[in-house]
């Protein structure tokens, strides 16, 4: 990152597209990102201040919940849903499984408002920060004004969110000209670039639409993803192509993490498509994959992962400021 | 009131033929022909039924005042948001308007879809007025919410939370207010709620939270239900 007095300029590497955020609605700067970071991980966004973004959102995985196949929150409450990684948001257009999220800085206010995720609403998330001994004057340093607001609290939790950047696994360092790919993750490569890259689109891994891809309805859940906001058929078990980077990180896998192994994800993507209507045009049939073949992919899909991203302390949580308390 | 009431006749009678005035646009929100109050029980004779509102929200936006088709002028701030619990968002601020002829207001009911997709803004447009839905993301441009006996739900509570910004279930509205003569004062813009509940059926419809076809057309109810108080 660069930093100037009081711009922070997003440092990415040149093959990554323009991103999709309007960062002249809500211009970075040091403090505005800080004082993000520790609403990020400050308990008091939720109801009785269990709960926090990282609680769903942890650092070490990426900024994914794993272990849980659904992501649970206030009270032991389990949602719906596998709470999806954070980082690169920058290029994303829309957020949540089902996209029902139109814009990143609006993003905060599904988890803070849900039932079983912090139970709060805006206006008690307001008027909790604005009685605490740190806030007012981290606002104050962040937007020259102490009286906090929804619009304030939302653009800081955004670029916290912004700078979370994720560009340095083996993958990036082979596309930089440092390392190369072993022979076996050039033929994984190889294999990605045939069967996979249309919808996880290089460099970020996913082309951040949305598709039906085959999975069988889960009758427990009866999650039809997209199609359950717009109301429309086309759009039934519809949900968004996550990225693949930080694989190793973030599992379980798929919107409802069914699949704990990378293994099961290909058994899927190679035996087991179903015949929705709907069903992406990419996966018209089962992806033919030989094991030796499965295993050369994962060997490539294994340099997605990016240790230094997943251990920066820059984006862990803030003792500095959260512990003086 | 009376003596603030009595201040501002004094203020406007010396202020003679200055162009700029301390002026609003003031918006009344009737129900059995009576100015609405929050919790108040309204009987109606011809439905033996009765209301009563708990909220009443909504956002006036791009409001322009006309002259035979020609605008005339706008208002500088562009989303409003009217809320009864706050009387004081009755009245939109004109102070900086110049006295022109107009015989047509415009405005619209609601939020554009530009700015629903613009990410967090502050004032009027703050999400934490209460006016954004949480898990879809999208204004809410009207709130009405109250209790009538002939409400089926729970309690006899009825709950239209009106948006949308996507087609097919584009919610905001268009609203056209000709007046029957050219005129300097500004307008006085009633809702009158009274065709608004005669044209629905609370025991079919008392509950929407959603974006959907029937939310585009009860807020073209609502839309309808605006007129100039002469």
């Amino acid at each position: 990152m660069a930093f100037s007095r009081d711009s922070f300029v997003l440092d990415y590497p040149e093959y990554f597209p323009e991103p999709e955020y309007d960062f002249s609605k809500n211009k970075l700067s040091k403090e505005k990102v800080e004082l993000g970071r520790a609403l990020f991980y400050d308990p008091i966004l939720s109801k009785d201040k269990s709960i926090s973004c990282s609680s769903c959102h942890s650092p070490y995985n990426a900024f994914a919940h794993t272990d849980h196949d659904l992501s649970h929150g206030i009270n032991d409450e389990i949602g719906t849903r596998n709470a999806p990684a954070l980082f690169n948001l920058a290029w994303q257009k829309s957020f949540n499984w089902d996209g029902a999220v139109n814009h990143l800085d609006m993003q905060a206010l599904a988890p803070i408002t849900d039932k079983r995720e912090m139970n709060e609403d805006l206006k008690n998330v307001i008027s909790k920060l604005q009685d605490s001994k740190i806030y007012p004057e981290l606002f104050y340093d962040a937007f020259k004004d102490s009286l906090i607001t929804g619009e304030h609290i939302l653009k800081a939790l955004a670029q916290f969110q912004l700078t979370l950047v994720s560009a340095h696994s083996k993958y990036d360092q082979v596309k930089k000209g440092k390392l190369e790919f072993s022979e076996q993750e050039q033929k994984g490569y190889k294999l990605f670039q045939k069967n996979c890259s249309s919808c996880h689109s290089e460099p970020l891994f996913s082309n951040y639409k949305f598709a039906n891809n085959g999975l069988p309805i889960d009758t427990t859940l009866n999650d039809f993803g997209k199609g359950m906001i717009s109301k429309q058929r086309t759009d039934s078990m519809v949900f968004k192509i996550p990225t693949l980077r930080n694989l190793s990180y973030t599992y379980p896998y798929m919107h409802d993490g069914r699949f704990r192994k990378l293994n099961q994800v290909l058994k899927h993507y190679s035996e087991g498509i179903s015949k929705s209507k709907n069903k992406s045009s990419n996966l018209k049939s089962n992806i033919e994959l030989s094991s030796n073949e499965k295993v050369d992919l994962i060997a490539f899909l294994l340099t997605l992962n990016d240790k230094e991203f997943v251990f920066d302390p820059k984006h862990q949580y803030p003792r500095e400021v959260l512990l003086s308390k | 009131m009376k003596i603030i009431f009595f201040l501002s006749v004094l203020f406007l009678s010396t202020a003679g033929t200055a162009t700029l005035r301390e002026r609003h646009i003031q918006f009344d929100l009737i129900l059995n022909k009576e100015q609405i109050e929050l919790g108040k029980r309204y009987f109606s004779d011809k439905s033996k039924d009765s209301i009563s509102i708990d909220a009443i929200r909504f956002y006036i936006s791009d409001l322009e005042l006309f002259l035979d088709e020609k605008p005339v002028y706008s208002l500088d701030k562009k989303h409003h948001l009217i809320d009864l619990e706050y009387p004081e968002s009755l009245q939109l601020d004109c102070s900086n308007l110049p006295i022109k002829s107009y015989n047509k207001i415009k405005f619209n009911l609601g939020i554009d879809s530009t700015t629903n997709v613009s990410g967090a803004m502050g004032g009027d447009l703050d999400p934490s007025n209460g006016m954004y839905w949480a898990w879809q993301s999208g204004y809410i441009n009207f709130k009405l919410e109250g209790i009538s006996p002939s409400c089926p739900a729970r309690h006899n509570r009825f709950a239209f939370h009106l948006g949308g910004y996507q087609n097919p279930f584009y919610n905001m509205q268009k609203v056209e207010l000709l007046l029957t003569e050219t005129k300097t004062d500004l307008p006085k813009i009633n809702l009158d709620l009274d065709d608004f509940f005669n044209q629905i059926n609370l025991k079919e419809n008392h509950q929407i939270m959603s974006p959907s076809k029937q939310a585009v057309e009860i807020t073209a109810l609502l839309a309808n239900a605006f007129y100039i108080q002469i």
